[in-house]
């Protein structure tokens, strides 16, 4: 296909790109240099690099920084953990049941995710089903603290992208060469080491793939935070979007959000430009 | 792997998964028994199992007045769709040509949506609901029809553009939502479009279009190009050659990516969230109950979830394969 040609058929695609993303990127900069609220947002003041000074120095910032990375090191490696025993699991059943199981499992992805934790939430009101087993069994009234918050935020976060993570491997299992495993039957390996030793090299390549996908992603959570903490301050438990957010939508400084939100993005290099370095090495060898 | 043959092993390994589909379900089931307790039993300390069901959380949420015969109404709204739905499901068997039947049956249902707000007094609930549906599909028609052609583009040029194209849409896709977002509150206030539809749908469709080129790509890469080279030999153009001889062989991909997309702009709460003042999808509607002092608001958002996930749970019931499918290929997510 000549470069006309490909021109015409990716054109419109690549000017709703370039109109609605490469120019509100460069957008975004010029308003974080501007001091603006939902009053003036036609006639900005400029301000020059104020914004992203005062971000930089803002210890709540910094905070919710904190805390993202604290999710990050939390959620990631249980989705690959929980997902990666799962999909063993699920591989062991075949038919019918197979099916179902994997339909129930999706249903945590599939949902709107504000709706999840609105679910999820459910079951911590003061009427709630695990509240009430959480009382029971412990002996101690549930409150929600800070501590308390943090947690369900990251039990919600488990529960609701395992199901990616688990549906991936599943897929990656079925792709196992099977002469291998045989061999290693023959010579009398156990079940572990078959597992350590053919399936983890196995789907070594696509945890690569789910590690800098979720990490990118977990980078940001929003719609639960939101839900959970109700932007509640006492929590401590914002995360960054919920942060920019808030600055954006509570305290009225859009100029300042806006700043954030592009300081926000140099966070995310350190994982995307392996992730797009990969990307490139592997569709100029494919071409 | 090979499959694991004792029997207590197999009964361990069902018990593992029965105890991680009860986890998954949990929270879904919990909401939909308290979306059908009385305020009365749904807030009580101890969890109640045994209650008279009732449905007027449902009709308080959808519902301004009572109607007269509600029995009367609800049957005959119930029956009127699943026969359009089965008409739907069923369009393959109708001895009539394919695409009237599917018309047909798509002006039904909208011509149903139209007639339930006349019928009964609908509470603003239903017009959120109109709403996600109209950004929903807008989103889909939009996002495919122009994510098709360049899908196609990249997929069959081989020159260094595309590849720049390709990786930074990839860039694009994973930065943060709020860093588009604010700039288009911007975009919207001066050309005086917040709380439109066309803005929400038109800025979902950017957001959501480097997914939908990536996707759209690799199944475009799985039809070899003798197809369209022979359509082409035999005097069509290339666009004609794509639109009569690729675009039908292309329709499981398709329907897959409009999957996807249905779900992104289904469950976007974000963008939505700034970008509108009262046009409001599901998500952000729903999110009001979750705040606030009224009580009523346990049993609403009960309600009001179970209300917003039975559709979804209607797709994805019909569409799992392509889902699974999707998944795995691991374009996806986010």
């Amino acid at each position: 296909m000549e470069r006309r040609v490909f021109l015409g058929f990716a054109g419109p695609s690549i000017v709703v790109m370039t109109l609605l993303m490469v120019l509100p990127l460069a957008m975004a900069i010029w308003l974080g240099m501007h001091f603006m609220t939902f009053d003036n947002v036609l006639e900005p003041q400029w301000v020059g690099l104020r914004n992203f000074t005062a971000a930089l120095q803002d210890g709540r910032f910094w905070q919710s920084f904190g805390f993202t990375a604290l999710y990050i090191g939390v959620v990631v490696p249980s989705w690959i953990v929980i997902g990666f025993v799962v999909a063993l699991l699920l591989d062991q059943v075949t038919g019918f049941a197979r099916g179902l199981y994997l339909s129930i499992f999706l249903l945590p992805f599939i949902i709107v995710p504000i709706v999840g934790t609105i679910m999820f939430r459910q079951l911590f009101e003061p009427s709630g089903l695990l509240r009430w087993l959480y009382q029971e069994l412990l002996n101690e009234r549930f409150r929600y603290t800070e501590q308390t918050v943090k947690s369900l935020i990251l039990f919600h976060g488990i529960w609701y992208v395992t199901p990616f993570t688990l549906v991936v491997y599943f897929a990656g299992l079925q792709t196992l060469p099977q002469d291998l495993i045989e061999a290693a039957g023959i010579d009398g390996a156990s079940r572990l080491q078959k597992i350590r030793h053919i399936v983890i090299p196995h789907v070594r390549s696509l945890t690569l793939f789910i590690l800098l996908f979720s990490i990118m992603d977990s980078y940001r959570v929003f719609d639960s935070v939101f839900v959970l903490t109700g932007l509640n301050p006492l929590y401590k438990a914002n995360t960054i979007m919920t942060y920019t957010f808030q600055t954006a939508t509570q305290l009225e400084r859009l100029g300042r959000a806006n700043a954030m939100a592009v300081l926000t993005i140099i966070g995310i290099m350190v994982v995307l430009i392996p992730n797009l370095y990969l990307s490139w090495k592997e569709q100029i060898a494919e071409r | 792997m090979d499959p694991v043959t004792s029997r207590p092993g197999r009964l361990l390994i069902h018990l593992a998964l029965i105890l991680f589909a009860i986890y998954s379900v949990v929270p879904f089931l919990w909401t939909a028994l308290q979306s059908i307790k009385k305020l009365r039993d749904a807030s009580s300390r101890t969890p109640k199992f045994l209650f008279t069901p009732t449905l007027e959380n449902y009709e308080e949420l959808w519902l301004r007045s009572t109607p007269d015969n509600p029995e009367a109404l609800a049957f005959f709204l119930l029956l009127a769709f699943l026969l359009l739905i089965c008409l739907l499901i069923f369009a393959q068997h109708v001895p009539l040509r394919r695409d009237l039947v599917y018309g047909a049956a798509i002006l039904g249902l909208v011509a149903l949506l139209w007639l339930i707000p006349q019928l009964l007094d609908t509470a603003s609930f239903y017009d959120y609901f109109i709403n996600t549906l109209i950004v929903t599909t807008g989103t889909i028609v939009v996002s495919i029809g122009i994510g098709c052609l360049a899908g196609y583009g990249l997929a069959r040029y081989a020159g260094m553009l595309g590849v720049v194209v390709l990786i930074a849409a990839l860039a694009f896709r994973a930065l943060p939502r709020l860093a588009y977002v604010l700039p288009y509150y911007w975009i919207g206030s001066a050309l005086n479009l917040i709380d439109s539809h066309i803005l929400v749908i038109i800025t979902l469709v950017a957001v959501n279009q480097p997914f939908t080129i990536w996707m759209l790509r690799s199944f475009f890469m799985e039809i070899p190009k003798d197809l369209e080279e022979s359509a082409m030999v035999d005097g069509a153009g290339r666009l004609v050659a794509f639109l009569r001889v690729i675009i039908p062989v292309m329709w499981p991909g398709i329907v897959a990516t409009a999957l996807f997309t249905l779900l992104l702009a289904y469950n976007e709460f974000l963008l939505v969230r700034i970008l509108t003042q009262t046009n409001w999808t599901l998500p952000v509607a729903i999110s009001r109950f979750t705040g606030g002092e009224d009580p009523r608001h346990l049993t609403l958002a009960a309600a009001a979830s179970v209300s917003a996930t039975v559709p979804i749970v209607i797709v994805i019931l019909f569409f799992q394969k392509q889902l699974v499918k999707g998944l795995a290929a691991g374009a996806v997510k986010g």
